[in-house]
């Protein structure tokens, strides 16, 4: 029974994360803190300037050129009397076309279809001259009454509110700029007692393990047996901050492994993982469990794509960000504005990665039957979708041609950059590690052979042999 | 400044602006059209109607019985629906859970007289408790061993309430709301008691499905380890959709009894393994992701005999010809659209802007461009 209360209760580890989560969320609200004010005062504007302009029509009126004024009235009306004839115009051209067809086809005479179609035609256009012929009478009537022009009182009216509108304008700017102060203030104080209570929360746990300044991820002796079956045996390696590592090996290595590994799919059996989160502290990632690591800033691609199909690719990284939502059920289950709010800044942001990777095209797609090479790339936009500091691809090259390889490996370049992570990569594909990777670590059989820049790896004579089998002396 | 005098001499700024706010009008409603919550009024409209027309004498009562009692089983198929089309989990329970709400109203209401609101509490709480224990237990395993264990579940729930009491039973006095003794429920009373309930969980059901929650299910169902992978616990999920669906069966038991008023559990079936069946038929007949789908599913399985064929005095003859035509019907259905009714309609939907597309290119000629 204590066993089961204690899974059901949430640990140090889960309020500590429960209380970032919330804190995030403060920082993105005091973020959208600037848009929102500016939407607001964006509407208020447009109320003001409508009802300005509502208010300089009469005189708007009296200062226009009255012959330019009634050209573009009829010239409007015209254009209403060709749209609607549009359809008919067209049905009689059709019907004759299909006669016409019919008797090319039999060999037989078509002058009287072709005839039957110009009197039409004609018809028609002799009633759209009737029709302008009212109209030009229209103009004239009009022009007769209304010839007068009048520019002053508009002028001097349209200044006036000029002026008005930049007292208003100013007025604004200061109502909303309090405002805004105040709740960034609030918002601010809330962030701060969050990170107070994240601090004490730290301060209670035990054990602080350190790495040095640049490594990202350790790998210290890390041992997975599944029975007998030593997939990987006292592998270690150091991950430094912002490079690009691969991990290479033949088939069965123990590649995708120690990946597992790394996100907790499988729990070592014996050695110590850590890894620095974004505020510097040091974590070993077997005390969380699978679905806590994305939070801690580690996202990873699988190797045969999993993209949920029968989704939109919008909605492919929504799920991506599920835990980015502070929505209870509650709210969720009455979509409540909170989660409409929440709904509007993340999907502002998956939009942003969409237009990034250049899957902007297929953004409300659903993901069933789109190319490989796109799967691959909503594959990496979902992982980006979890802001990581770590991202963790597995084989992003399988199953795409030279090309796309090509650009894959600018991508992967580029990525590191932009979204300022680090990432690790395991692949078959030797032209891209050896051209993408700052650091190689080559295993074979669950063991390290070599490790370091490409060009050591590829001169070690065991990662030679362990590739091209050991030479006959 | 965005006051402009070449804007306002335009020809049409006085008409444009009416129509611009006719226009934005137009707009507003054709966004409410489009709200999936409006259907749902409209639809319910619909159902009231029915009580509406029978008092006037249009409508046979029984019909409108029929009516009542596949609206209580499209609360259960709709919290099914949640359950199967978007966690892919299949019980075998539901029946039992019926129970559960059923006989927390009997005894909330005859033997402890309390008022319903009471009693909607305790058969959602009761339903709660036991979907956690079963839940948290049986959600471990997957697949068709997890509709195994709810359906020993189901039997052995069936056996202790049976062994309590065998017949539950609610006089019409007993219905009081907010214990007023002034405030009896009559049966009409309670049919729009039933149609409030079905749209607000329709409306409840659709915000959930559209919502991250809804989509962390659909996550899960497809990739276990791309959800994993991406901060989605299964087990909170599963057993949030498994207690979701067994709350939405407890309610509706509830309603059974406030509706029908009488179960003898040695005579009916509402209980057993046929009802569980039913329900699972009827969301995949209906296309187990779509709300529609799942209501039209649950009209055919319980509403068409009861409304309809019952008129037909060949069928009232033969009762058991009533449970072939339906099972014809569910087989025609699953052959020729395995996606269930929510696919049917959709390709209706597509043959007929086909059509239309036809019809205008034969009048007009090809469309250009």
């Amino acid at each position: 029974m204590a066993k089961i209360l204690d899974k059901l209760l949430p640990n140090s580890t889960e309020r500590i994360l429960k209380l970032r989560q919330s804190l995030d969320w403060v920082q993105v609200e005091i973020d959208a803190l600037e848009e929102k004010y500016q939407t607001l005062k964006n509407k208020e504007i447009k109320k003001f300037t409508d009802k300005a302009n509502k208010a300089l029509v009469p005189s708007a009126y009296k200062a226009c050129d009255k012959a330019e004024y009634a050209d573009n009235v009829l010239g409007e009306k015209l254009q209403a009397y060709d749209v609607k004839n549009y359809l008919k115009h067209r049905a009689a051209n059709h019907k004759a076309a299909k006669e016409i067809f019919k008797a090319i086809k039999e060999g037989s005479d078509y002058s009287s279809a072709l005839e039957v179609l110009s009197r039409s035609n004609a018809a028609m256009l002799e009633k759209r001259d009737a029709f302008v012929a009212k109209l030009e009478l229209e103009k004239e009537k009009f022009l007769k009454s209304n010839n007068s022009s009048d520019n002053a009182t508009y002028e001097s009216l349209s200044k006036d509110y000029i002026l008005k509108y930049e007292a208003f304008r100013n007025a604004l700017d200061e109502k909303y700029g309090t405002m805004h102060e105040a709740e960034k203030a609030k918002l601010e104080a809330k962030a701060e007692i969050l990170q107070k209570k994240i601090d004490t929360e730290k301060a209670k746990g035990t054990s602080e393990k350190t790495l040095d300044d640049d490594v990202i991820l350790s790998v210290k002796g890390l041992k997975m047996y599944f029975g007998g079956l030593r997939a990987v045996d006292d592998l270690s390696f150091d991950v430094k901050k912002g490079e690009i590592f691969g991990l290479i090996g033949p088939n069965g290595a123990g590649k995708t492994t120690v990946f597992n590994c790394i996100t907790q799919f499988y729990k070592p059996t014996a050695g110590e993982l850590l890894f620095t989160t974004k505020d510097g502290e040091t974590i070993t990632l077997t005390d969380y469990k699978v679905h806590d690591i994305v939070l801690k800033g580690i996202a990873r691609t699988f190797q045969n794509v999993e993209v949920v199909k029968e989704v939109s690719v919008l909605d492919n990284l929504l799920i991506a960000a599920t835990r980015n939502y502070s929505s209870s059920l509650l709210v969720q289950m009455l979509h409540l504005p909170k989660l409409k709010r929440e709904e509007k800044i993340i999907r502002a942001r998956a939009d942003k990665i969409l237009k990034y990777m250049d899957l902007y095209a297929y953004r409300d797609r659903l993901a069933w039957g789109l190319p490989y090479g796109v799967l691959k790339r909503i594959e990496i936009a979902r992982a980006l979708m979890c802001n990581p500091q770590l991202v963790i691809l597995d084989e992003p090259a399988a199953g795409l041609n030279e090309s796309e390889t090509h650009a894959l490996a600018e991508m992967i370049n580029k990525i590191r950059v932009d979204f300022d992570c680090t990432v690790l990569l395991v692949e078959h594909d030797m032209g891209l590690v050896m051209s993408v990777c700052d650091h190689i670590c080559a295993i074979s059989f669950g063991k390290k052979l070599a490790c370091g820049t490409p060009a050591e790896v590829q001169s070690s004579k065991e990662v030679q042999e362990a590739y091209l089998g050991v030479g006959e002396e | 400044m965005m006051i402009k005098k070449n804007k306002l001499t335009s020809p049409l700024f006085r008409e444009d602006a009416d129509r611009k706010s006719v226009e934005r009008k137009l707009r507003f409603l054709e966004k409410i059209r489009k709200h999936p919550t409006f259907s749902f009024a409209i639809f319910a409209l619909v159902l009231v109607l029915m009580q509406v027309l029978s008092k006037a004498g249009l409508v046979s009562s029984s019909f409108v019985t029929a009516i009542g009692t596949t609206v209580i089983f499209c609360i259960v198929a709709l919290g099914f629906c949640l359950l199967l089309g978007y966690s892919a989990l299949a019980s075998l329970g539901t029946a039992g859970f019926i129970g559960i709400g059923a006989y927390s109203a009997y005894y909330c209401l005859v033997e402890w007289d309390l008022s319903i609101g009471i009693a909607f509490i305790v058969a959602i709480l009761a339903a709660f408790v036991i979907g956690i224990i079963v839940g948290y237990i049986s959600l471990r395993i997957e697949g068709i061993y997890l509709a195994i264990v709810t359906l020993g579940v189901a039997q052995i729930i069936k056996e202790v309430l049976s062994a309590i009491c065998d017949t539950i039973k609610i006089k019409g006095s007993q219905l009081t709301l907010f214990g007023v003794e002034t405030m009896k429920l009559k049966t009409d009373h309670v049919f729009y008691i039933l149609i409030a309930i079905l749209f607000v969980l329709m409306v409840i059901t659709q915000n959930l499905m559209n919502s991250p929650t809804g989509r962390a299910m659909l996550a899960m169902k497809n990739s276990t380890s791309a959800a994993q992978a991406f901060g989605i616990s299964l087990l909170r999920y599963r057993l949030l959709a498994f207690i979701i669906s067994i709350i939405y069966a407890s309610v509706a038991g509830l309603l059974y009894m406030m509706y029908v008023r009488y179960v003898s559990n040695s005579s009916s079936t509402l209980f057993t393994l046929s009802t569980s069946l039913n329900i699972l038929g009827a969301v995949i007949i209906g296309g187990t992701k779509s709300i529609w789908g799942t209501i039209g599913g649950t009209f055919i399985i319980y509403g068409i005999d009861k409304m309809f064929l019952q008129d037909i005095d060949f069928f009232r003859e033969n009762p058991t010809l009533i449970t072939l035509f339906c099972g014809i019907l569910v087989v025609v259905v699953v052959m020729f659209y395995p996606g269930g009714l929510a696919q049917l309609v959709m390709e209706l939907k597509y043959k007929l802007t086909k059509l239309s597309k036809k019809i205008r290119e034969a009048r007009y000629g090809k469309d250009l461009g």
